[in-house]
């Protein structure tokens, strides 16, 4: 007797139930399609225009972030290290390696929602194209670590999972395609005492 | 069985289609995008400095190197006018219409001199302006707004703390004000 009505209220279960789940983690894996990804780096030059795809415009009018526009610059975020594995602050890492031309750049870390990771304000939690030591052939090392290093060091507070935010400023290479062959530091996991 | 399985199937045609709908529509109703974040700031014609905490509406200078400060506009009645001056390392505008598409960027090396003059105006102000160029605007870059409202990011650059203070007098002095002959 009540078989149709089971079924319409299964049907409609279904519809809402992966519709709706399936929308936010789509919105939450990705910022879009047509990212560029340089080793564990990825960007999304597009994200900020009209061009760009309808999960990238879904994405950004959720997140409400001030994208970076053309002239302005290239923000990469890397969730992994370079062999794949995803970053974790109980462990440290060493950044190793030039970055793309650019008129200046800036590093940090942020937590796995994109918020900037808070530390205490006398810890060097971010470090940019002026301050960084550098090899004499002008490389760098960055020690990313929750526990105090020699040379350049990132601090990290142990939150569990974090990303890496790279932005290259004033960049030839943000409207440029030929950014596939341009090389990105490498991120190397050096100690990972919990794991 | 099989009308379990019909409904089952019928429920994920749904769902792709509430998942379609869901994707294209979310930008018009979500409330959190960034032009409504600028125009909660209730700073209409003017650059808002954002702080590194959030403020009111979730704003906040996310990169440490970097301070931000956000202007909501409108050229209905008039074109807008951008201006700052000031011998920092590095800074870049962006202009976002309503949709946070972007319409238009620069940065100091683009700029004339490295002062940012910039004029947004509708395609009609623009012809009113090109006719009778003003004399104030001789070193100003004209562009052309196709949506009404917009909102404009103003980003400078301190690489250290010695800068902070010149970073901070550079978008205190920045102005977006309405343009009037």
């Amino acid at each position: 007797m009540f078989r149709i009505p089971l079924l319409v209220a299964l049907a409609l279960f279904v519809t809402f139930g992966v519709g709706i789940v399936s929308t936010v983690s789509a919105l939450k894996a990705t910022v879009g399609f047509g990212a560029i990804a340089l080793g564990p780096w990825v960007a999304f030059p597009e994200a900020q225009t009209e061009n760009t795809d309808p999960y990238a415009k879904a994405h950004r009018a959720r997140a409400g972030k001030l994208l970076y526009g053309g002239a302005e610059g290239l923000q990469f975020t890397a969730a992994t290290d370079s062999a794949g594995e995803k970053l974790s602050s109980g462990c440290s890492y060493d950044i190793v390696g030039i970055t793309p031309p650019a008129r200046f750049w800036t590093l940090y870390a942020t937590n796995a929602n994109d918020q900037p990771m808070k530390a205490d304000l006398a810890l060097p939690t971010a470090t940019n194209a002026w301050t960084v030591l550098r090899q004499p052939d002008s490389s760098f090392v960055i020690h990313v670590s929750p526990v105090a290093q020699p040379d350049n060091w990132l601090a990290l507070r142990r939150i569990g999972a974090f990303k890496l935010v790279l932005t290259l400023l004033d960049t030839p290479t943000a409207g440029s395609s030929g950014l596939i062959d341009l090389t990105m530091p490498k991120v190397v996991k050096t100690e990972c005492p919990d794991a | 069985m099989r009308s379990v399985l019909f409904a089952i199937l019928v429920g994920l045609v749904g769902a792709a289609l509430l998942h379609i709908v869901i994707i294209l529509a979310l930008p018009q109703f979500t409330g959190k995008d960034a032009y409504s974040r600028v125009l909660g700031l209730y700073e209409m014609d003017s650059f808002f400095p954002l702080t590194s905490e959030p403020g009111p509406t979730g704003l906040a200078n996310d990169d440490p190197y970097l301070r931000v400060a956000v202007c909501g506009f409108s050229v209905t009645a008039g074109p807008a006018r951008f201006v700052a001056k000031g011998a920092i390392p590095f800074w870049s505008l962006s202009i976002y219409d309503a949709n946070s598409n972007e319409i238009f960027s620069m940065n100091d090396h683009t700029a004339v001199n490295g002062n940012l003059d910039l004029v947004m105006a509708t395609p009609i102000q623009l012809v009113d302006l090109r006719k009778t160029p003003p004399e104030s605007l001789a070193q100003s870059i004209l562009v052309e707004m196709p949506d009404e409202e917009g909102y404009a990011v103003l980003r400078a650059l301190a690489p250290m703390d010695s800068f902070e203070e010149t970073v901070r007098n550079f978008l205190a002095e920045s102005s977006c004000e309405p343009f009037r002959r």
